[in-house]
């Protein structure tokens, strides 16, 4: 029973992290922002809702098997976030229009 | 009050809010005057426009949806005694799957074995896809320019500079476990859900996934054009091969002297692991084929 209600209370904040990137994906306007709030949901939030299941399910195979997914997840979500930032960064031809670059001679 | 929140709420989301103000459009009311009574101006334009597409989209849905409703309601009740007896082959794959193919994946078994040669023509279908699009733009002796040559050259020399190297360090980490997965699960195609495609497809986007941290020459120092056709064609002519034999001494009501196994082991279900990992190859090169010469024009 409490296990039920820990992992009620995870996969809960999950969806909320989740609602939170679906806004901000919306609301920025400009590619490395939208990116900046899309990146959230796919690590953190999916996480809390992967760990919640693990909670439920108890310590069984299923678990282990959610714990491959976050491991997988971890490692390859970020970055994808990173390749697509580099990839906006090295084809934006008027990048410093749209955000503040440091320096501009080093992009690759 | 809690309309005006959810209204300052979507503006807020839509970036529309009191503080940035809507985007104003330019005024047009100075060149009203020149024009013809009937002629529309640019914003009127764009609004038809956008009411005529939600209508022609509302009419588009409402035309597939009642379609779909009315083959629906054509269709037999589900469960219901009196149907039409097409239901012979289903109650033959259920009670006598496990026994005629060993396979405990009854997915496995009726694809690969009852009806293996539907799945052999799928196979042929990558093959002949992945044929014409190497016709169309393989860049052998008859299909090269020089232009494209130094774009080629180019691009290459762009590929090795933004050599990404937290892509490398990952790849490095996750390959081994992807190939590994692929594998898995293709040669455990009639004992769990999966199979040749699913596993094959798997494979291909591992390769693809190497391909595009380490570059296509790197790729090709372990699978080139010449292991590309070799692989497939083998792959295909084995399947072929097999199947033909099969249903040779089927028809002919002969013993094929293949061993079924036990049902759950990894060697079991006859053929089905044989031309489980056939169709895997050929998904595998296909699926590499395709990103390789769509990017590069050579494998």
């Amino acid at each position: 029973m409490a296990r039920d209600i820990i992992g009620s209370v995870l996969i809960l904040m999950g969806v909320c992290v989740m609602v939170i990137a679906v806004a901000g994906t919306f609301r920025f306007k400009y590619v490395l922002n939208r990116m900046h709030a899309a990146a959230l949901c796919d690590t953190l939030g999916l996480m809390l809702v992967l760990s919640g299941l693990m909670v439920i399910s108890g310590f069984t195979a299923l678990s282990a098997k959610f714990f491959a997914i976050i491991v997988f997840i971890w490692l390859a979500s970020p970055v994808m976030s990173h390749l697509i930032a580099r990839a906006e960064v090295l084809t934006h031809a008027h990048l410093s229009e749209e955000c503040e670059v440091i320096d501009n001679d080093d992009r690759i | 009050m809690k309309k005006d929140m959810w209204k300052r709420f979507s503006a807020w989301v839509n970036g529309t809010s009191e503080e940035r103000g809507p985007l104003e459009l330019p005024d047009t009311a100075v060149h009203h005057e020149k024009k013809k009574l009937f002629e529309l101006s640019d914003e009127q334009k764009i609004r038809l426009f956008k009411a005529g597409y939600l209508a022609v989209a509302a009419v588009v849905c409402l035309a597939v949806v009642s379609v779909l409703l009315y083959t629906v309601f054509q269709l037999p009740l589900f469960g219901d005694p009196n149907n039409p007896a097409v239901n012979d082959v289903v109650e033959r794959y259920v009670e006598k799957g496990l026994e005629e193919t060993g396979a405990v994946n009854m997915v496995a078994g009726m694809i690969i074995d009852y009806r293996s040669f539907d799945n052999f023509v799928e196979s042929s279908v990558l093959f002949l896809a992945v044929t014409s699009v190497m016709m169309l733009l393989l860049r052998d002796k008859n299909n090269i320019s020089r232009e494209e040559d130094i774009q080629e050259e180019h691009e290459r020399i762009i590929e090795k500079e933004a050599s990404d190297l937290i892509l490398q360090k990952v790849v490095s980490m996750v390959l081994p476990c992807i190939m590994l997965f692929g594998v898995y699960v293709v040669l455990n195609g009639h004992i769990s859900p999966g199979g040749g495609f699913s596993g094959g497809a798997v494979m291909g986007a591992g390769l693809i996934l190497y391909a595009s941290a380490f570059g296509t020459d790197k790729v090709r120092e372990l699978f080139n054009m010449k292991t590309f056709k070799t692989v497939t064609s083998t792959a295909l002519l084995c399947y072929a091969a097999s199947k033909a034999y099969s249903f040779y001494t089927g028809a002919n009501g002969l013993h094929t002297g293949i061993p079924l196994g036990t049902p759950g082991a990894i060697f079991s279900s006859g053929l089905i692991l044989v031309l489980d990992i056939c169709v895997g190859m050929v998904v595998a090169c296909t699926m590499y084929g395709f990103y390789v010469l769509f990017a590069r024009g050579e494998i």
